[in-house]
């Protein structure tokens, strides 16, 4: 289990930022900052830059995405925003929109 | 409400000089009702009814039932099972039992409400808060609003 | 790898969230929260949490430390190790030893938040509003102080009530015994005193 669980239908306003690892069932708004791994689970909604050192989005997320490691957009993600990351990849059914940045 | 025993006036003094019962303790029974000031060295407990001044250097108990109605409560531990209409400066603990009705301000080393009990008023515990939320305690008293950065 | 199938929202003990957090759902902060909580499920703050700002729920735990308002709509749990610097209010209040506060406390119907809809008595409440949702809570007090009349004197009264023999008489007490007291406008510090003109609006 992950060590901060954003439930389904929790909104923050606001800056998150954490040294573990984070799953976001719920919304974000604002800035989400994680050492470790970033879950965004499907019907999720993020509103923010997100950094951590992976990161995997089942949701939608709008914001610059900085990751370490990976980025994974899964099937039925909506993401729009850029995409720093030393691997990074997107499934066949999810939608993205941004720059993709690999040169880490 | 007419009482059975006297009613005395003005200061009462408990303790060592005027216990109302043979222990070491002084007692206010059930059916007595002061009206006016009680000191005391001792410990004391109120059973009945007191308006007035309380400030004992013992222990207070007020008990399920009793009433009482002061500007002021000093005492050292003080225990409240009853009604109290006033204000209480402890040197020791606070305690509101669950048939506890109290409506005041409690000061006291420490403070404790038990489920059930019903109270209205300040409680002003002195400790620090983290320093992540300000730390220290008087900043806060004097108003929260400068008091966060 | 479903983390809803309850919906609990955990602030881990690293995590530091500056902002609100609202919504339906039970809340455990174990980091530090500063800003408003604003849930409709319990909230526990664990012997390690911080809150930096008020915290609305159903059911409060506090082990932590809070600076802030803490507003149940059933009960609020301070147990050891708890320290709060704010007001304290639900219907039901237990303050174990150990737990330290200060601010006001106030149980029962005058300790309630003005009903989520639940609460039989709620009569005329003023719509939410995100910030200082204090507000309204605060002028809901004045329906309810009618049945506290029965208690004697409103609830900031410091002082006995006017017929007592000794001699405060407060300007807020009711001069009559059983007159119903005027609305109360609480006599508070610092950004509580903001409340309190809101509600003369």
């Amino acid at each position: 289990m992950a060590s901060t669980i954003i439930g389904a239908g929790i909104t923050i306003e606001g800056e998150i930022s954490t040294d573990e690892d984070i799953v976001v069932a719920g919304t974000v708004r604002g800035k989400l900052t994680a050492k470790e791994a970033v879950t965004i689970e499907h019907g999720a909604t993020v509103e923010a830059d997100v950094q951590g050192s992976s990161l995997i989005v089942g949701g939608a997320l709008t914001g610059n995405v900085t990751a370490s490691e990976r980025v994974d957009l899964q099937s039925g993600s909506r993401v729009i925003g850029n995409v720093k990351a030393a691997r990074v990849t997107i499934a066949d059914g999810a939608q993205f929109k941004g720059n993709v940045d690999m040169d880490v | 409400m007419s009482a059975s025993r006297p009613q005395p006036r003005g200061p009462v003094h408990a303790g060592a000089h005027g216990r109302t019962s043979g222990e070491s303790e002084a007692r206010i029974s059930r059916g007595a009702r002061v009206r006016g000031r009680i000191t005391g060295t001792g410990d004391l407990v109120i059973e009945g009814n007191v308006e007035g001044d309380v400030n004992v250097r013992g222990d207070l108990t007020i008990a399920e039932g009793a009433t009482v109605t002061s500007p002021s409560v000093g005492a050292g531990a003080v225990t409240i099972a009853g009604t109290l209409e006033g204000n209480v400066a402890a040197t020791g603990p606070v305690r509101l039992a669950p048939t506890a009705r109290v409506r005041g301000d409690l000061q006291g080393t420490q403070v404790a409400i038990d489920d059930g009990a019903r109270f209205s008023g300040r409680l002003d515990c002195e400790f620090d808060l983290p320093p992540e939320l300000g730390g220290s305690s008087q900043a806060e008293t004097r108003g929260r609003a400068s008091a966060r950065r | 790898m479903t983390s809803s199938a309850s919906n609990v929202t955990i602030i881990g003990k690293s995590t530091r969230v500056r902002g609100r957090v609202h919504g339906p759902g039970d809340l455990e902060v174990q980091g530090f929260v500063d800003g408003e909580i604003a849930v409709t499920g319990d909230v526990t703050i664990a012997l390690h949490g911080m809150v930096g700002a008020g915290v609305k729920g159903r059911r409060l735990v506090v082990r932590g430390a809070v600076k802030g308002d803490l507003v149940g709509d059933e009960a609020i749990l301070l147990e050891d190790g708890a320290r709060v610097v704010g007001d304290v209010r639900a219907p039901r209040v237990s303050i174990g030893v150990g737990a330290l506060v200060r601010g006001f406390v106030e149980t029962g119907e005058g300790g309630a938040a003005p009903a989520r809809a639940a609460r039989p008595q709620a009569a005329v409440r003023p719509a939410h509003t995100p910030e200082r949702t204090h507000a309204p809570e605060r002028t809901h007090t004045p329906e309810r102080v009618p049945a506290l009349a029965a208690k004697a004197a409103p609830a900031k009264v410091v002082a006995p009530p006017a017929r007592a023999a000794a001699t405060n008489s407060h300007a807020s007490a009711s001069s009559g015994p059983r007159r119903p007291p005027p609305p109360v406008v609480p006599v508070l510090k610092g950004a509580k005193g903001q409340i309190a003109k809101k509600r003369e609006r």
